[in-house]
């Protein structure tokens, strides 16, 4: 894959997003402003919570507020680059039988999911104003961070999003056996993160604990890497453990997609009917 | 009512018919999230919540597993909203039924799986974790009714914002879906909120959703207020979707695919 290539291709669609914010700007406003309000509301009720009883299992109301910061910027990258397409949402577009649209293009099939879902302007709400948040939240925290902080953020950041996107590609590959009942897995995925990745596992049992930061890995989303930035990693792990375990669940994942892939070349998946409508 | 029997027969084999296994995953993925939650309110009153909030850990765990096994009547999702968004909706107006009805009976139709593969084990392996589901109070059977009558209303008046909405029809669906999941009471009951803003949220459309009946359950002081309040939006709510469902439909559209 070509380095050139997938900039050219950021850029292209970069161009179709901001066509889109030119010529439809109120309805592009009212999209962004959308996805502001739902992940302001998704953190809240924790934070709500963090603000009612201080303590949150060893953690204050400064540090769950940095954690949920960072899950908002988290997802605002995620919003920017794979947002477009259901190319998070991949079960989607492997139930639907939409996966041999993009098999016909004349494009490998990796260098069109990391380059079309790029939404630079219509999805960049989400990043800015967790940008902000974080700022605020580091500043309750009286951290003074220094240039390598910084760098540790971004690269935690990028690391979360890898993270939840290889474990919405692994659940995605039963997509390819049974598309009707697997379909939304992708997003029940998300929405168990979403749900969970929220709260702050400090204090809850240590086999909840290992579990929520392996076989289900919402903990490295937000918990592990915040406390690990703040110099507090949990479970007695090193601070590169996510990375580690990043690059576990996307040689797992290939592995398991590939294979999929082929079951889908073999039967194919056929959704739709004579008028369009999926069946 | 053979033919709804019907409908929502076809909605419940629909998810079954690649195997009941392929189900598994969400289920799993549901018992942690559970499981989860439990342990957070452990841990929270483990911190000294206890002496901050009117509840026990017995009753915020009632409340917590409660709303998971009643997920789907307490939160109501017809396939309106995504059959309006994906052009699906069209063949309701093709089939020989009324199409409230249909769906209705969709709805209902696919709460079945998960009513039989993880509500129903789940209710019935409560006493093994050991949490109370049985409601304190006979009130709480009547809220669940006038719950689920609030939340086939907003759900369909969310669906006739998308009719009005046309393209962004996917905004309205994500608001929708983080005002509910805060508002309603689904996920942290109103009673742990702080300054009050449980008083308040107890009584507005979205708390007569999850948070009046798990309250009822749990034991609520108020719960002729909180029927009342239900009471109160479904005489309401179900004129205005009358009205905005007649002045919408005509300018419904579908793409398809």
């Amino acid at each position: 894959m070509e380095v050139k290539r997938v900039f050219s291709l950021l850029g292209l669609y970069a161009r179709m997003d901001l066509a889109w914010f030119l010529r439809d700007t109120k309805h592009c406003l009212i999209c962004i402003l959308g996805d502001l309000l739902s992940n302001i509301a998704a953190i809240s009720g924790v934070f709500l919570l963090a603000l009612r009883f201080q303590n949150f299992g060893g953690m204050n109301d400064s540090e769950v507020l940095f954690m949920l910061s960072y899950l908002m910027a988290m997802s605002g990258i995620q919003e920017i680059f794979l947002r477009n397409c259901n190319v998070s949402y991949i079960s989607r577009r492997i139930g639907r039988g939409q996966l041999e649209h993009m098999l016909l293009l004349p494009l490998p099939l990796p260098l069109q999911l990391l380059t079309e879902g790029f939404i630079p302007f219509s999805g960049n709400g989400t990043l800015i104003s967790g940008f902000i948040l974080l700022r605020y939240s580091l500043l309750r925290l009286e951290l003074q961070p220094h240039g390598w902080w910084w760098l540790s953020l971004t690269g935690s950041l990028v690391l979360s999003v890898v993270t939840v996107i290889g474990a919405s590609y692994l659940f995605a590959t039963s997509a390819f056996y049974a598309p009707v009942a697997c379909e939304e897995i992708s997003s029940r995925v998300f929405g168990v993160a979403d749900a969970l990745k929220i709260f702050p596992l400090s204090g809850m049992p240590l086999g909840l604990q290992i579990t929520l930061c392996s076989v289900l890995p919402v903990g490295l989303l937000g918990w592990f890497p915040c406390l690990a930035l703040l110099g507090k990693a949990p479970l007695g792990l090193p601070g590169w453990f996510p990375l580690a375990f990043a690059a576990t669940l996307w040689l797992i994942t290939l592995t398991l997609f590939k294979k999929g892939l082929r079951h889908y070349a073999s039967i194919g998946i056929n959704r739709y009917s004579a008028i369009g409508h999926r069946r | 009512m053979l033919k709804l029997y019907a409908t929502a027969s076809l909605k419940a084999s629909e998810k079954l018919r690649g195997g009941i296994i392929y189900l598994l995953p969400d289920i799993a993925l549901r018992v942690i999230s559970l499981v989860t939650l439990l342990y957070l309110w452990r841990t929270l009153f483990a911190s000294g919540a206890g002496q901050e909030i009117d509840l026990s850990l017995s009753q915020m765990m009632s409340y917590t597993l409660l709303s998971e096994i009643l997920y789907d009547l307490l939160v109501i999702a017809t396939p309106a909203s995504q059959w309006l968004y994906e052009g699906l909706f069209l063949s309701l107006y093709q089939r020989p039924l009324g199409v409230l009805s249909q769906l209705l009976a969709l709805t209902i139709g696919g709460w079945i799986p998960n009513l039989l593969l993880f509500s129903l084990p789940l209710a019935l392996s409560a006493p093994l974790w050991p949490i109370r589901i049985l409601p304190v109070s006979w009130l709480f059977l009547p809220s669940l009714l006038l719950c689920m009558m609030v939340g086939f209303a907003i759900d369909l008046l969310f669906a006739c914002l998308i009719i009005r909405m046309q393209r962004i029809s996917w905004v309205v669906t994500v608001i929708r879906g983080a005002v509910v999941a805060i508002f309603s009471g689904a996920l942290i009951p109103f009673a742990a909120l702080p300054y009050g803003i449980g008083n308040w949220l107890q009584f507005s459309p979205f708390g007569a959703l999850a948070g009046a009946p798990l309250a009822i359950a749990i034991g609520s002081p108020i719960p002729w207020q909180l029927i009342l309040s239900q009471l109160l939006w479904c005489v309401i709510l179900w004129p205005l979707l009358y009205l905005f469902y007649n002045a919408s439909r005509e300018e419904m559209m579908s793409y398809g695919g």
